[in-house]
């Protein structure tokens, strides 16, 4: 008895525990953060907004400094090289990355993943910058990053690198503007194939139960006939 | 590496054990950040960390074969444990690529087989149940760590204590194998 309450005691302890985190946490497969949403899903359970940051880019004899900006929850960073603003007659470059907390609407044959964050500098950019953008595992991977100059759009994809490191999707713009990192509603749904999680989830834990009770009971009853048959059994299973 | 450790003193034993697999968990995680070594850091990780147990007596790490029936049900009623508060609310529910699969699986066995097998038998040899169910949920959460937030580590902590009392209550490690899998599946 002593042991069916400990391992009752231990059900229950688990059960309040998980219960305060979003679902995922087993052997980090998923972020190593969660994902900080401006109009977090239902799934996201406790949610942080995120926050704008900017930087200030030296300008040395006309050049702009490298450096990067972020926001303040590291969620979108944009890195540039040595000259990728139009820097002339200034002395700094400054740079804000803000999440819109208006979360406009995904457009029309475009489903996007995470915040829409607009990048805005003072000085127009002239090289391609590299633009790294986080996604939670709440929602699909996304296949491409999309821009636009207005939140309203038009948005147009501007691709995606094949090599980045998990939960991060990795490309270059030309441009400043609105940027969010989605996929083509029009495609398959990336990651479509999986093997559980969505819908699945509460039919696997039904499932499970179903059987525990199907097959639990019979070897209860086996176990209890062959004590009575005064089998001695190994093992305290 | 087991047969080599079954001949030292239980404390020398138990403290190689637990430094062993936290290396290989930090490393594990470490590695799978990089791009493109997700799948290869989860599966290797999980080898080397069932590599742990290899050698010590089937009995000692709780994989016997008696009552194998039972064994499985217990691992499917841990698995619907595991996922009962994902399950319970609406849509609350990541998604595993299928990719991760082979990884998850790998994973999975290769910790039972480190945390609730060889270093429970090595921490119940040198100070019995107690210090094997609490020392293998500390170093367990202790490893998870690098891959989890702070506040995920209460959840983790719960979860090694679960699988570590069923392993102790029923002498049974298939159990944990099993519902750790389902869990890691599924999620």
């Amino acid at each position: 008895m002593r042991r069916i309450a400990l391992l009752a005691a231990a059900v229950t302890i688990y059960a309040v525990a998980a219960w305060m985190v979003a679902p995922g946490f087993y052997d980090g497969f998923g972020p190593l953060q969660p994902y900080n949403w401006t109009c977090p899903p239902p799934q996201a359970g406790a949610n942080t907004k995120p926050g704008a940051w900017h930087v200030d880019l030296k300008v040395i004899g006309g050049v702009s400094d490298a450096g990067s900006a972020f926001d303040r929850d590291g969620q979108i960073v944009i890195g540039f090289l040595p000259g990728a603003f139009a820097a002339t007659g200034k002395t700094t470059i400054t740079v804000d990355v803000t999440p819109l907390s208006t979360c406009p609407q995904s457009p029309t044959g475009i489903q996007f993943v995470t915040n829409v964050y607009q990048i805005t500098a003072s000085a127009p950019l002239v090289k391609a910058s590299n633009l790294v953008v986080l996604y939670s595992n709440l929602e699909p991977a996304p296949t491409d990053v999309y821009s636009a100059t207005d939140p309203a759009g038009p948005w147009k994809s501007i691709g995606a690198q094949q090599q980045a490191q998990q939960y991060t999707i990795v490309t270059t713009t030309q441009s400043l503007g609105y940027f969010a990192a989605g996929y083509s509603s029009a495609s398959p749904r990336p990651g479509a194939v999986t093997v559980g999680g969505g819908q699945a989830l509460p039919i696997i834990v039904a499932v499970l139960i179903v059987l525990v009770v199907l097959a639990g009971i019979p070897l209860a009853v086996l176990r209890r006939r062959r004590a009575h048959g005064g089998v001695q059994e190994e093992g305290d299973v | 590496m087991s047969l080599v450790l079954r001949r030292t003193h239980p404390a020398v034993r138990a403290t190689l054990v637990g430094a062993y697999v936290l290396c290989i968990e930090w490393a594990r995680v470490s590695i799978q950040a990089q791009p493109g070594l997700a799948i290869a850091a989860l599966v290797i990780g999980g080898v080397a960390l069932g590599a742990v147990a290899f050698g010590t007596p089937a009995d000692r790490l709780g994989l016997g074969t008696s009552r194998v029936g039972l064994r499985i049900v217990g691992g499917m009623a841990l698995g619907a444990v595991l996922l009962l508060p994902a399950a319970v609310r609406s849509s609350a529910v990541p998604i595993l690529p299928a990719g991760l699969a082979v990884a998850a699986i790998a994973v999975s066995v290769g910790e039972e087989l480190a945390f609730r097998g060889a270093l429970y038998a090595a921490l119940d040899e040198l100070g019995g149940a107690p210090l094997a169910i609490a020392g293998s949920t500390a170093v367990w959460t202790a490893a998870h760590a690098l891959s989890h937030p702070p506040a995920f580590l209460v959840a983790v902590a719960a979860a090694g204590l679960l699988l570590a009392l069923w392993r102790w209550a029923c002498r049974d490690l298939v159990a944990p194998i099993i519902g750790h899998v389902i869990a890691d599946l599924a999620l």
